[in-house]
C-alpha cells in the first residue's frame, strides 16, 4: 500500500519532469515508416500509423478519427508514389496547407530513393490499387532506410531546431545496428544468391535486388485480378523450367491460388511480411528483416540436399 | 505441347467441380425461381462468410472444425429468418427481406474484419472464388455432400416442390410449413455455404439462376427443366473454362460471361426452333428487324457524334478503323502522314529502350555485377525520359488523328447519319406493310391457329 503510494508519486513527479510540450506528434501513413520515425525521434516524437499494424495499406479506407489524428501532426510522413494516395483526401479535408506536397510538415519519404520499375503510365488508379510512377515497395531493401532516415531527421530537426544532436545521435545508432544486421543478413541469404523465386504480387523488387534473388513471375500480376488459367500453367511450366525454389506469399491475401502453384512445383510457399506488425515476430523494421530473412532461409535451406 | 498437357490437367478439375455444382444449383434453382427468392443464395452465403470471420475472430481458423461449426450456426440462424418469411409476403415482397439480410450480414462482416484485419483474406476469398485451384479433396467432399443433400430431397420430394410452388400453402398447418420450409433453407444454406468458398459469389449465383431460367424458358415440367439446365449449364461451364484457358481470363468470371451468354442462345433457340414454321419465320423477321435497327440506330448516333465532336472519342469509328486496318492515315497530308507514321514508330522504339532497360535492371538483380543506386537512378531518370517522350508521341498522333476526324466529320458523318436514316425509314415501312398485311409478327401459336 505504502509502496503502491510511493511508486504513484514518483511516477507523476516523472512525468511532470518530461516536458510534455516537447514531444512531437508524427503521423505516418505505414506502420513500416513509423517504424523508422521511432527509431530517429526516440523519445522526442509520439509516432502513430493511420493504418494499424497488420492492415492492409492498399485496401485501407480511412475513418474519422484519422481526419483529427493528421490535424494534429506536426510531421505527416508518406509513402508516396500512389501507394497510399488516401492520404491526399484526408489533408485536402484538414485544409492546413504545412501538411500539403511542399508544406513544411509534410514529407514524402520516396524523395532520393532510387526507383525501380518505372511505369509508362503514371495514372494513380484510385480503386484497384495500379501502381503510379515507380514500385511503391522501397521500404523493403534495408539500405533505403539510410535515405528515409535522413529526410525524416531533416524534418524533424527543422521542427525542432533545439533537438539537433539527440535526432542526429539517435539515427547514427539506429544505422550502426542497421550496418550490423546487414551483415549478418547478408551472410545468411549469401548461399541463395540467384535463387528462383515467384511472388505472389509485385512487392518485392527492392527486396530481391539487395539481396540477390531473382523474382520470375506472379501469381497474381494485376492485383484484385482472379489469374486465369493461362498464366497459371505458364508459370507453372516456367517455375519448373527455371526451377522455382519457394512461392512468397503476402498476408491478406487468400492462400490457394499460390498453395496450387506450390504443390505442382513441389517447393513450399513461404509466408513473408511486407509491413512491420503484419506478421507475429515483425513489430520494428529491423525485426521485419530479422523475421524476413530468417523464414526465407529457412524455407530455401530445408530444401538444399 | 508439354503446356497443353499442363492446361488440361490445370482444368480438368475445374471442370469436374463445376459439373458437380451444376447438377445441385441448377436444382435448387428450380426451387428458388418458384419461390421468387433469387437472393436468397446471398443472403446465406454471405452469413456463413460472417461466421467463419468471427470464428477467426475467436481464434480458429476457417477451415478448422471450430470455423465450419461457426459458418453453420450462422447459416442456421439465416435459414430460421429466411423461413417465416412466407407469411410477410402477404404484405410486401420476401426478396426485400433477403435483401436485407444479405445487406447487414455484408455490413456485420465488414465491421468484424475492421476490428480483425486477419479475417480479410477470407473475405476476398468469398467474393472472388477460386475455381481454378480447388483440389482433389474438396471435389469428392462436395459430391459426397451433395448427393447426401440431394437423397434427402428425393425423398421429401412432395412437399418441398409443393411448397415452393404454392404461394399460400393452402390448407397446411403453418408450423408444418414452417418446418418444411426450414429445412429447404437449410439444406440450401449448407449446399451455397460449400460453394462460394470455392467458386465465389457471382459463379454460384450464376449457377443457381442461370441454367434454371433457361430450363423454365423451355418447360415447365420438372424433370425436362432439370435435363435442359444441367446440359446447359455443363456446357456453358465447359465454355467458360476453355474460353478463360484460351483468351487469358480470369475464370470465374468468365464462367459467368459464359453462363449469361447461353441466354440469349436459349432465346433464340426458344423463338426460331422450337416453333412451327410460320411462327419461326415470324420471328425470324423481328429477329432481323430488331438486329437491323439496332445497327442503324448506333450508325446514326455514331454519325451525329462525330458531325458534333469529331475530336472526342470516336468508338465506333475506332472500332472500323482497327477491323480494317485503314488508319486516319488516309484523310491526312503527305506531311502529316509521315508525321504520324513516324510518331507511331517512335512510340513502338521508346517503349522498347524502357523494355530493354527494365530487363536490364532485372538481370542485374542476381546476376554478375549489382548496379550501384547511382546507376539505378539513372536507369530511372532514362526511362522517366522515355516515357515523357512516349507521352509526347503519343500526343502528337493524338492530334494529327483529331485532325482526320475533323476533316472525316462531314465526309463520313454525313453520309454515314443519311444512310441509317434512310435504312431505319425503310424498315419501319417494311415492318408497317407487313402489319397492314395482316400478318401478325407477335401472335402466339393459338392465335396464330385463330387467324389461319
Amino acid at each position: 500500500m505504502r509502496a503502491g503510494l510511493l511508486g504513484l508519486v514518483m511516477a507523476a513527479a516523472l512525468a511532470a519532469a518530461t516536458p510534455v510540450w516537447a514531444t512531437t506528434r508524427v503521423v505516418t501513413t505505414t506502420t513500416d515508416l513509423a517504424a523508422l520515425v521511432a527509431a530517429v525521434g526516440g523519445d522526442l516524437v509520439a509516432v502513430e500509423s493511420i493504418v494499424p499494424a497488420g492492415v492492409d495499406p492498399e485496401a485501407f479506407e480511412p475513418r474519422p478519427g484519422d481526419l483529427a489524428k493528421v490535424r494534429q501532426a506536426a510531421l505527416l510522413v508518406r509513402v508516396g508514389l500512389g501507394y497510399d494516395y488516401w492520404v491526399d483526401a484526408i489533408v485536402n479535408q484538414t485544409g492546413e496547407r504545412r501538411l500539403m506536397r511542399a508544406g513544411e510538415s509534410y514529407l514524402d519519404a520516396s524523395a532520393g530513393i532510387p526507383l525501380l520499375e518505372i511505369r509508362g503510365q503514371s495514372v494513380i488508379n484510385e480503386g484497384g490499387h495500379a501502381h503510379g510512377v515507380a514500385n511503391p515497395h522501397y521500404w523493403l531493401d534495408p539500405e533505403n532506410a539510410i535515405i528515409v532516415t535522413a529526410g525524416i531527421a531533416e524534418a524533424l530537426v527543422r521542427i525542432a531546431p533545439g533537438e539537433r544532436d539527440r535526432v542526429l545521435a539517435n539515427r547514427q545508432r539506429f544505422l550502426a545496428e542497421l550496418a550490423t544486421r546487414r551483415a549478418r543478413w547478408d551472410r545468411t541469404l549469401a548461399p541463395f544468391a540467384g535463387v528462383k523465386l515467384i511472388a505472389y504480387h509485385n512487392s518485392w523488387p527492392y527486396f530481391a535486388r539487395r539481396f540477390r534473388l531473382d523474382v520470375t513471375g506472379f501469381i497474381e500480376p494485376r492485383a484484385g485480378v482472379a489469374p486465369s488459367p493461362a498464366h497459371l500453367a505458364q508459370l507453372i511450366s516456367a517455375g519448373r523450367k527455371v526451377q522455382v525454389r519457394a512461392i512468397l506469399h503476402e498476408p491478406y491475401e487468400p492462400e490457394d491460388a499460390a498453395r496450387f502453384v506450390a504443390q505442382k512445383l513441389d517447393v513450399p510457399v513461404v509466408r513473408l511480411a511486407i509491413s512491420v506488425g503484419s506478421l507475429a515476430g515483425t513489430h520494428d523494421y529491423l525485426a521485419l528483416f530479422d523475421y524476413n530473412v530468417a523464414t526465407l532461409a529457412k524455407a530455401l535451406g530445408a530444401r538444399r540436399p | 505441347m508439354n503446356e497443353v498437357g499442363d492446361a488440361l490437367a490445370l482444368l480438368a478439375l475445374p471442370f469436374a467441380a463445376s459439373v458437380v455444382f451444376v447438377l445441385m444449383h441448377a436444382y435448387l434453382g428450380v426451387h428458388v425461381l418458384r419461390r421468387k427468392i433469387v437472393f436468397a443464395d446471398l443472403a446465406l452465403a454471405q452469413l456463413s462468410a460472417l461466421g467463419a470471420t468471427v470464428a477467426i475472430a475467436n481464434g480458429y481458423p476457417a477451415t478448422s472444425a471450430a470455423g465450419m461449426g461457426y459458418a453453420l450456426l450462422f447459416t442456421v440462424t439465416g435459414a430460421a429468418l429466411l423461413a417465416p418469411t412466407r407469411g410477410l409476403a402477404r404484405h410486401v415482397s420476401q426478396e426485400a427481406f433477403v435483401g436485407i439480410v444479405y445487406v447487414v450480414a455484408t455490413a456485420a462482416t465488414i465491421l468484424v474484419v475492421d476490428r480483425l484485419p486477419q479475417g480479410a483474406e477470407h473475405v476476398k476469398k468469398i467474393l472472388g472464388g477460386s475455381i481454378l485451384t480447388v483440389d482433389p479433396a474438396d471435389v469428392a467432399k462436395f459430391t459426397a455432400l451433395y448427393a447426401a443433400i440431394g437423397l434427402l430431397h428425393w425423398l421429401a420430394r412432395q412437399p418441398l416442390l409443393a411448397l415452393s410452388t404454392e404461394n399460400q400453402a393452402a390448407g397446411r398447418p403453418r408450423a408444418i410449413v414452417w418446418a418444411w420450409d426450414f429445412a429447404f433453407f437449410l439444406s440450401f444454406g449448407i449446399v451455397v455455404t460449400s460453394s462460394v468458398a470455392t467458386a465465389g459469389v457471382l459463379l454460384v449465383f450464376s449457377l443457381l439462376i442461370v441454367p434454371a431460367v433457361i430450363g423454365s424458358i423451355f418447360s415447365s415440367r420438372l424433370s425436362v427443366v432439370l435435363m435442359i439446365a444441367w446440359g446447359v449449364g455443363i456446357a456453358a461451364c465447359a465454355v467458360g473454362l476453355a474460353g478463360s484457358y484460351a483468351l487469358d481470363l480470369p475464370t470465374g468470371a468468365a464462367m459467368v460471361m459464359a453462363l449469361a451468354g447461353f441466354l440469349p442462345l436459349a432465346g433464340l433457340a426458344k423463338a426460331l426452333v422450337v416453333v412451327g414454321a410460320r411462327q419461326r419465320r415470324a420471328n425470324l423477321r423481328i429477329a432481323v428487324t430488331t438486329v437491323a435497327g439496332c445497327a442503324l440506330v448506333a450508325l446514326l448516333a455514331s454519325s451525329v457524334w462525330l458531325m458534333i465532336n469529331p475530336t472526342a472519342d470516336q468508338p465506333l469509328l475506332a472500332l472500323v478503323e482497327r477491323a480494317t486496318g485503314v488508319g486516319p492515315a488516309w484523310l491526312l497530308g503527305p506531311t502529316e502522314r509521315d508525321t504520324f507514321e513516324s510518331a507511331t514508330r517512335d512510340v513502338l522504339r521508346f517503349q522498347a529502350e524502357v523494355d530493354r532497360l527494365d530487363a536490364m535492371e532485372k538481370t542485374a538483380r542476381y546476376q554478375g555485377k549489382p548496379l550501384s543506386d547511382d546507376e539505378i537512378r539513372r536507369i530511372a531518370s532514362y526511362q522517366q525520359s522515355f516515357n515523357e517522350m512516349t507521352r509526347g508521341e503519343r500526343f502528337v498522333q493524338e492530334t494529327l488523328r483529331g485532325k482526320a476526324r475533323t476533316r472525316a466529320r462531314w465526309i463520313i458523318g454525313a453520309p454515314g447519319a443519311l444512310i441509317a436514316l434512310l435504312g431505319l425509314l425503310a424498315l419501319t415501312r417494311q415492318s408497317r406493310k407487313h402489319h397492314a398485311s395482316g400478318s401478325k409478327p407477335n401472335g402466339v401459336a393459338s392465335n396464330e391457329s385463330a387467324v389461319t
